[in-house]
């Protein structure tokens, strides 16, 4: 199961904290657990690396997956180890959502019935309000380059908002590569369907992004990627920036960012590209907010939920034309 | 650059590329044009205007004019140029919140800037408690008195003469708030949440305005379309009656303004004020491990210490 599923898509990397009995994460082949840490710290993802997995059922699996030392104690119970039930179980969960998935269809799209999707005209698609919805997110930072900042994903007071904090060092690593450093990164997963398969999201009838943050004054960018099989494409994606305010105030004066699709910008690899063009909703994979503002310091973000609505005063389709100087071949 | 302060100086980067010789670069027949001519000076001339790029400096026709001097129309350069032109342009005024770009360096300035940001409602007050002085204060150990500036809006000031005495109010802090590249630290009082049975909602008489009704309860026919409310639990908090941005994050610093706040407020003396000062990671403690400080005069007893969790943190820019 988890040759098959290397064969499908490739080295993606995922960490987590390692739980400690196995029937409560059946997803033996799509968590690497790189560390664990008594206070739930997320560990910073690694991509780019051969997976490292669970140390149970390490030892069992093929010979081209590398081991790597875990130094994991639950001092309460030792972890019911059997690589057959976990197989079992994933397998059993793969079913279960693929008959799921098969029901909704019947009852309509997502499972929810056609006259609400249609109707909706503001949907929250991430909120934070307990554990499993922090599982949805990645949390990257410039460590994978060799940087030094460090970032960290928790739940914020009270369970009703996920913080997201830590050091940004902008010391660019003595690689003889990189000559800037210093970035952190909150990415969503992509959503998965059964037995792991690329799901999007659809945000066609939307056109305005709401976020209920509580920032420290820093200035966000929001990078929305788009659902696709081109590898050309995967390093693509829109951008914008989000401008918290700083503050204690959420209740009071939100500090909302609304930010309306039209505005997101183009950039591939990091670069904003000389062709322009709107980013379009129908097959969306993850959003993610990055902070590189080159100033070194502690840094910390409460998000409350992420939504899309369907503003109805906003009309404009893109908000960045082409220039004729930059792009020739547009204007034949 | 940023060791001689001249980062941000657009001449300088012209001098910088006045350095280069002009006319040498210029590629003069097809097959220069086609291949990258010069490729390691245009990439040296890429990096001056990266370098610009990443300060916010924006070029001018004096850069131009240099640059097509040096490395011609068609050059990687020049093309740089253009975007950043673009670019800039179009980005320029995309921050709501701005932030000056020279902060003044009076830690009270600052303080008065960061507060007004912070706070939205723009009848608040700003308070200067106590200018920061480095003369011997009679009295404390430390010589340095600290700049202590508070704000507090008419709404707030109601709010928090309305406070029942029965339910504490809290300090806490300190939150970090970055402007630009400056970070200075704000702590606030507020208090929490009401239980929903105490809440009480203020009927308004209807003699109060005889001009027009105070509470409207017309209900217009919208229905599932118009509906743009998100279906989700708003986070509810408690409200916050003052911000104070001060020098030392001690409790006798913020004692000080607890002090200064009674002057405007008088109920705050009846009302007990507990610390609950952090190093800030932006959370606040939900634990209430606090030392409830006795404010001065009438009416407060001293409780018996709990231990005071306070760590400052360093790296204060």
């Amino acid at each position: 199961m988890a040759l098959v599923h290397k064969l499908l898509n490739g080295t993606y990397i995922l960490s987590k904290c390692l739980k400690p009995s196995v029937a409560s994460c059946p997803f033996l082949s799509t968590r690497f657990a790189d560390y664990c840490s008594s206070s739930l710290q997320k560990p910073v993802a690694t991509p780019g690396k051969a997976s490292a997995q669970r140390n149970s059922a390490g030892g069992l699996q093929g010979d081209h997956q590398r081991e790597v030392a875990l130094d994991v104690t639950s001092p309460e119970e030792k972890p019911e180890v059997s690589f057959d039930k976990a197989i079992r179980d994933e397998i059993k969960e793969h079913f279960w959502r693929l008959k799921d998935e098969i029901v909704n269809h019947w009852i309509g799209p997502e499972g929810r019935p056609l006259q609400e999707v249609i109707m909706e005209q503001a949907r929250v698609v991430w909120q934070f309000r307990g554990k499993e919805d922090l599982d949805k997110w990645i949390v990257t930072s410039d460590k994978t380059i060799g940087g030094r900042s460090e970032v960290f994903l928790k739940m914020g007071k009270n369970n009703q908002s996920a913080l997201l904090y830590g050091t940004l060092s902008s010391a660019a690593p003595q690689d003889g590569e990189n000559s800037q450093s210093g970035y952190c990164a909150m990415i969503s997963r992509v959503p998965r369907g059964a037995f792991d398969r690329k799901k999007s999201y659809d945000w066609s009838q939307f056109n305005t992004l709401y976020l209920r943050v509580r920032g420290d004054g820093r200035p966000w960018m929001v990078n929305i990627r788009e659902d696709t099989d081109f590898i050309q494409k995967s390093n693509q994606m829109y951008s914008y920036f989000m401008f918290t305010r700083g503050g204690p105030y959420w209740q009071e004066v939100k500090v909302t960012a609304q930010i309306p699709f039209s505005k997101f910008f183009f950039s591939n690899q990091g670069r904003i590209r000389d062709a322009q063009f709107q980013l379009l909703l129908d097959k969306i994979s993850s959003i993610g907010f990055t902070l590189a503002d080159k100033v070194d310091g502690p840094f910390f973000l409460e998000i409350d939920f992420i939504g899309v609505f369907a503003d109805p005063a906003h009309t404009e389709e893109f908000a960045y034309e082409n220039s004729p100087v930059l792009n020739p071949r547009l204007f034949k | 650059m940023r060791d001689y302060g001249v980062e941000r100086d657009l001449a300088v980067y012209n001098l910088l590329l006045d350095v280069f010789p002009k006319e040498v670069f210029l590629p003069r027949n097809v097959f220069q044009k086609i291949f990258i001519h010069y490729p390691r000076q245009q990439e040296c001339g890429l990096a001056v205007l990266e370098q610009m790029e990443s300060h916010g400096v924006m070029p001018n026709k004096e850069t131009e004019f240099l640059l097509l001097q040096i490395f011609g129309r068609k050059s990687y350069p020049m093309l740089k140029f253009v975007r950043m032109k673009l670019w800039f342009t179009r980005f320029k005024n995309v921050n709501p919140f701005p932030v000056p770009r020279d902060l003044p360096t009076d830690p009270v300035d600052l303080a008065t800037l960061g507060l007004r940001r912070i706070e939205p409602d723009l009848s608040a007050k700003v308070t200067i408690y106590q200018m920061a002085s480095s003369r011997d204060s009679t009295g404390t150990a430390d010589p340095t008195e600290q700049h202590i500036v508070g704000i507090q809006s008419p709404g707030q000031q109601a709010a928090l003469a309305r406070h029942s005495p029965a339910r504490p109010v809290f300090v806490e802090g300190p939150f970090s708030l970055w402007l630009r590249d400056k970070c200075v630290y704000y702590h606030i009082l507020r208090a929490d949440l009401e239980p929903p049975e105490e809440r009480e909602v203020e009927e308004i008489p209807e003699e109060w305005n005889l001009y027009y009704p105070m509470q409207l309860d017309l209900k217009y026919g919208r229905s599932a379309w118009d509906d743009y409310e998100f279906d989700i639990d708003e986070v509810e908090e408690g409200p916050v009656f003052a911000i104070c941005m001060a020098g030392a994050h001690d409790q006798a610093t913020l004692a000080k303004w607890i002090q200064g706040l009674q002057e405007t407020n008088p109920a705050l003396a009846q009302i007990p004020v507990i610390f609950r000062l952090t190093a800030s990671t932006g959370e606040l403690l939900a634990s209430s491990s606090g030392l409830e400080e006795p404010c001065p005069p009438p009416a407060q007893e001293e409780e018996e210490e709990e231990d005071k969790t306070q760590r400052q943190q360093q790296g204060q820019s």
